[in-house]
């Protein structure tokens, strides 16, 4: 349906041959597609925005364009010529280059070394013409405006701005036909910003098209010409960028029809009392004073919505005290508590799923049986001496209770599928008993069936009274979920929305808008 | 890495892949225990003496120091640490002990209870400050170990002034070459040692939480155990094992020198490693740093016997610690498949 | 005493800062450059040269050491603040037979009298520098080939013997196996087995275990150090072997209960306490205006057994 929309959209909107095409590209990981049909084209000079929610498909596609990636199948062609690179050089060799959202410099050499890595400027003999590579440096870097930077410093002494700035330069350095930029403004300031747009505008008019992927919807305004949504793996629609709104975009990223089927309509009340209140509470990383603030009832399950990187796994962490907390008050039942380890969260009471759970939440290479006693191994032993018995009988009841697909209480956690290795996760919480659950993602990697599973488990928790405080990037979710929906936003609570206001479009504008307040657009 | 996620998310187990599992894991575990009977099929085969009782109670005596010095580097090893101190630590125990043992005022059974009250304590000071200094600062251990390496050292030149201590009383001495049916005694001590290891390490919570942090740290503190608490303990009761060692060094060569001890380290490692346990940390057992000791000695002792010269002995033994660790990378796939 | 090593590098220092005119000039001023005091033998033989210096007393003594064998830096510092200092001589157990031949020849140039002991500069390397300088020195071969004969003597024609050597490499460890060489051809002797155990008490007595197994019938041992010659006989106890006789070089204070027992036939004393000392005097004869050494001055030795050991 889709590709049928886009095909008509793309013919219409792009008369000149493209620079860029795809059409259907597809890609499955094993069980999961992360591309189901990507149609796309670019034409020469045009600044192209990609846009849309974690997993859509982003990342996948720009491993795809530049050779890291092999599609399963879909034509990709360049400049006219089918298109099929193998490794990043002979992407590069094609003229695609791709700034990364990860950077690649090496810390310690130089500037200008970084720039030139891939093709130092030797002499007869081998030996680098410092000088030089230096002169074609400096040249490079006040192209771009950079002339605050000397190219003969490391690397290591720049800024995370600056760095990205010379990943630019580094790319302009060859002539590319086509240059991605993955999330370039995610570590910028609006002044650096500025810099890199008018660096953009700059190549458009020499011709170079630029694939700009970001999820700040106010610079794909600025910026774009043309904009492509991509969800769950597929084009949804491309727009010239003057025919389009922020709320359109917003609404092809989440998608239609809501998968309200997935909520079961009957949800806790809000309980009695307050089992945690955060009262200014500051994580190590928050950027202002006020902090969070914010009451779980017992018996509620209140969700955390936001942005990546605007601060809601900081915040579990601190509550846990997996990081120091820095300023603030929290309240457990109305009574000031500070803990000063996990160990001290957890004895009052509180478990926290991580996001993680390969590194923070299971032992892979350990029995599952040990897993799931991790946190209560004093009820499994006596002086000391661990009881397997008792330890397999808890396991083994923990499994039944969550529906456990395993082989037995001691295989390694690593044999189970994500969505078992999550209720390991969960039973070595449930086997403390404890009357606050902090769950971060508790469903990434999950297959739908152990989701749903998931889903009725955490209802069944919150009957039983305990507060549980739900962080996830998947809206869905949290709206299947939650009593109460807080939507964060640059380390603060930007909006609450209550179950009966519950709209995707109300909790993402709450987050962008949020953004958009605290960046000052 | 995708590639992993795809097992993990389908694989539902059947009665067929346990019982696959479990003779794999048998394999594994075996897998060091057959190449030792095969060293010593070898050299029974290839060598006239060296399945004679006498040359196997030699072979027993030689390995026990490396033995003893191994059991407490698999609990390092386990945690991820390494301890580079151990041959330092030895030396300087040895000292402090000989002095003890050689102070006239004392009856033979005070001077050796002493004694090895004194290597122990030294030992145990010595593995706490590598411990702690490194959990507390949050250092490598091969750094402040490799401190401790020269710390020690000089210690024991200083209390020694870098003389060889000795005339130890006789009983004593004799205790170090004492036999039971054919077994020598400081052999025996070393395997009792080695069983109450395997016990700590797989019966109790400690062990189990030991494991824990070798493999995934986050994850233990996050279940709200200290690492500072397993941590230290690990390099202590290292320390510990080196005063006991430090012991049955000087029952069985009558003497304390400062400059005991050289290499020793690199030598425990060897076993630990031969012996499976991974240097990451985290897996590894006992037993295995047992096998790996006796492989180690079976190697260097029939070596000579075959007549090999002492640079081709050494360059063996290099190949098969390399080997050891090959073979170890295989295991790792065969568990993660 | 104990603080020895801490207070030599403190007169090190202090020695360094000092203007050379900070030196008496009435006494001649001798620098003596010593390995590494962690070893007995070397300190032995710095607490002789410092009893000697008393004695005497017609000489000032200042003495460096270094951190361990092979730590030639330290060595080398010594050597140039001797020649900033302006001392009268040198007198220098050398840590490397080569990278010691450059700084002595700065000195010599300085006009300071340079003695080499314990171990021989490298002629090559010494003709390389155009510098002619003498040796005093123990014979490490004659030695060895002494207290072979001792056993040699003992066990008769055919005796079967094996060698522990010493680090491979090291210039002493090969002498001494040569010696033993010599004692076991001229004593008409069968060598069954010869490896290296380091210098060190635990691997001899791990190494001779074995080769006692491989060879059960060894008569003799010729052990290139008395720590390894303690590890041996104490493997001959274990195994219950009081026929075998061994024979060790050094004769530290270790081995002297062991000579009485007759565990141990017989060591080598190198004297090394007086070697330093003997070096000092020489040095001091050419001070005085004696006639230049010449070629090797060979220190005193002295077979050790039963009948002279103290």
């Amino acid at each position: 349906m889709t590709h049928t929309d886009s095909g008509v959209a793309h013919q219409a909107i792009a008369p000149r041959l493209p620079i860029l095409d795809l059409h259907d590209v597809r890609k499955r990981f094993g069980g999961t597609v992360a591309l189901n049909g990507v149609t796309l084209s670019v034409a020469p000079g045009e600044v192209h925005g990609l846009i849309g929610e974690n997993g859509a498909g982003k990342s996948t596609l720009i491993k795809v364009l530049c050779g890291i990636v092999k599609p399963d199948s879909g034509a990709i062609s360049l400049a006219g010529e089918a298109y099929e690179p193998h490794t990043p050089r002979e992407a590069k060799a094609r003229g695609l280059q791709v700034v990364h959202q990860e950077f690649n410099l090496l810390p310690f050499l130089s500037v200008a070394e970084n720039i030139f890595i891939e093709h130092l400027p030797r002499n007869l003999f081998g030996v680098v013409r410092r000088n030089d590579m230096n002169a074609r440096a400096r040249a490079a870097l006040d192209a771009i405006g950079l002339k605050d930077i000397d190219v003969r410093w490391p690397v290591e002494r720049l800024g995370i701005a600056h760095r990205q700035l010379v990943e630019v330069a580094r790319a302009l350095m060859t002539d590319s036909r086509v240059l991605i930029l993955d999330e370039p403004t995610a570590t910028l300031t609006s002044r650096e910003t500025d810099r890199l747009f008018a660096i953009i505008n700059d190549l458009r008019s020499r011709g170079v098209s630029v694939i700009f992927v970001s999820h700040h919807l106010d610079e794909i305004f600025r910026i774009c010409d043309r904009v492509t949504v991509l969800r769950n793996g597929e084009t949804v629609f491309s727009r010239r960028i003057g025919e389009t709104s922020h709320d359109e975009l917003v609404r092809g990223m989440v998608g239609q029809q809501l998968q309200r089927e997935m909520a079961s309509g009957a949800i806790s009340s809000a309980g009695e009392g307050t089992a945690l209140s955060l009262v200014n509470f500051r994580h190590a990383q928050s950027p202002h004073a006020e902090g969070i603030s914010l009451d779980l009832h017992k018996g509620e399950i209140l969700g955390i919505a936001g942005l990546v990187g605007s601060g809601r796994t900081e915040l579990l962490r601190a509550i846990f005290a997996a990081e120091q907390p820095l300023s603030g008050t929290l309240l457990r039942d109305g009574k000031p508590a500070t803990f000063r380890s996990p160990r001290e969260a957890i004895q009052a009471g509180i478990g926290f799923v991580t996001e993680d759970r390969k590194e923070e939440g299971l032992i892979l290479a350990m029995p599952i049986a040990a897993n799931v006693t991790l946190a209560s191994l004093s009820s499994i032993s006596r002086v000391g001496l661990l009881d397997r018995k008792m330890e397999n009988t808890m396991t083994q009841q923990f499994g039944a209770d969550l529906k456990l697909k395993y082989g037995g209480p001691s295989r390694h956690a690593a044999t189970l599928s994500g969505g078992n290795q999550q209720k390991v996760v969960l039973a070595k919480w449930l086997a403390r008993n404890p009357q606050i659950l902090l769950l971060d993602e508790p469903t990434r990697g999950v297959d739908v069936g152990a989701k749903a599973e998931i889903y009725a488990l955490i209802r069944r928790l919150a009957e039983k009274g305990l507060a549980l405080l739900v962080v996830s990037s998947e809206l869905p979710e949290l709206m299947t979920l939650c009593d109460r929906i807080m939507v964060m936003s640059q380390h603060r609570i930007v909006g609450e929305v209550a179950r009966a206001d519950f709209s995707e479009e109300k909790i993402l504008t709450y987050a962008y808008h949020g953004e958009r307040r605290q960046t000052g657009h | 890495m995708m590639q992993a996620l795809d097992k993990t998310t389908l694989n539902a187990p059947t009665e067929a892949t346990v019982s696959g599992m479990s003779m794999k894991l048998l394999l594994r575990d075996a897998g060091i225990g057959i190449a030792l009977l095969l060293l010593i099929v070898f050299f029974s085969l290839s060598t006239e003496h060296f399945l004679t009782s006498n040359n196997i109670s030699n072979i027993l005596t030689q390995i026990t120091i490396n033995l003893i010095l191994a059991i407490g580097m698999t609990f390092v090893i386990l945690i991820g640490g390494i301890d580079l101190s151990v041959g330092s630590m030895l030396a300087f125990c040895a000292v402090v002990a000989g002095t003890v043992l050689t102070i006239p005022e004392l009856s033979v059974f005070q001077a050796v209870g002493l004694a090895t009250l004194a290597a122990i304590g030294t030992g145990v000071v010595c593995g706490f400050l590598n411990g702690w200094i490194s959990a507390f600062w949050g250092l490598p251990s091969f750094i402040v170990t490799l401190g401790m390496l020269n710390i020690a050292r000089g210690a024991a030149l200083q209390v020694t002034d870098a003389r060889t201590i000795y005339s130890f009383p006789p009983s004593f001495n004799a205790f170090g070459s004492q036999m039971v049916v054919g077994v020598p005694v400081v052999f025996l001590i070393a395997l009792v040692l080695v069983a109450v290891a395997w016990f700590v390490l797989s019966k109790t919570v400690f062990g189990r939480l030991l494991y824990g942090i070798g493999n995934n740290e986050e994850a233990v503190r996050l279940a709200g155990h200290s690492l500072m608490f397993y941590k230290v303990a690990a390099f202590t009761i290292a320390g510990a094992l080196v005063g006991i060692a430090a012991m049955i060094y000087m029952a069985r060569l009558n003497i304390a020198s400062p400059i005991i001890g050289i290499g020793f380290e690199l030598n425990a490692i060897a076993a630990v490693i031969i012996g499976g346990t991974s240097l990451n940390g985290g897996r590894g057992t006992v037993v295995g740093t047992l096998l790996g000791a006796c492989i180690i000695g079976v190697l260097a002792n029939g070596l000579i016997l075959f007549g090999l010269s002492d640079f081709m002995r050494q360059m063996i033994t290099g190949v098969v610690i390399i080997l050891a660790v090959i073979i170890d990378k295989y295991r790792e796939r065969i568990t993660a498949s | 005493m104990k603080f020895f090593t801490a207070a030599s590098i403190i007169a090190l220092s202090v020695a360094a800062a000092l203007p050379p005119a900070a030196v008496a000039a009435d006494k001649p001023v001798v620098g003596l450059v010593m390995k590494s005091l962690a070893n007995d033998f070397f300190k032995n033989m710095l607490e002789g040269a410092e009893a000697h210096e008393k004695k005497r007393g017609d000489y000032e003594l200042k003495a460096i050491g270094m951190q361990n064998e092979t730590d030639f830096e330290s060595q080398l510092n010594g050597v140039e603040n001797f020649i900033t200092q302006g001392v009268d001589a040198i007198v220098i157990a050398p840590a490397d037979s080569r990278a010691m031949v450059t700084p002595l020849k700065k000195a010599m140039d300085a006009g300071i009298t340079v003695v080499n002991f314990d171990v021989s500069l490298d002629e090559q390397a010494k003709k390389d520098a155009g510098i002619d300088l003498a040796f005093v020195g123990p014979d490490n071969r004659g030695g060895a080939k002494m207290v072979g004969e001792a056993l040699a003597k003992s066990l008769g024609a055919g005796g079967k013997v094996v060698i522990l050597e010493g680090n491979p490499g090291a210039d002493n460890a090969a002498q001494r196996k040569l010696g033993f060489e010599d004692a076991i051809a001229e004593g008409k002797l069968d060598l069954l087995d010869s490896r290296t155990a380091h210098w060190e008490t635990e691997e001899a007595n791990s190494v001779f275990s074995t080769m006692l197994t491989a060879h059960p019938d060894i008569q003799g041992v010729m052990a290139a150090n008395d720590s390894m010659a303690i590890g041996v006989i104490k493997a001959l106890d274990v195994a219950g072997r009081s026929d075998i006789k061994v024979v060790g070089f050094d004769n530290v204070p270790a081995v002297a209960p062991l000579v009485k027992d007759g565990k141990l036939l017989a060591t080598v004393d190198q004297f090394g306490s007086q070697m330093a000392a003997d070096a000092i005097d020489k040095a001091l004869e050419v001070v005085a205006g004696g006639p230049k050494l010449e070629g090797w001055v060979k220190t005193n030795i002295e077979l050790v057994t039963k009948d002279n050991v103290k």
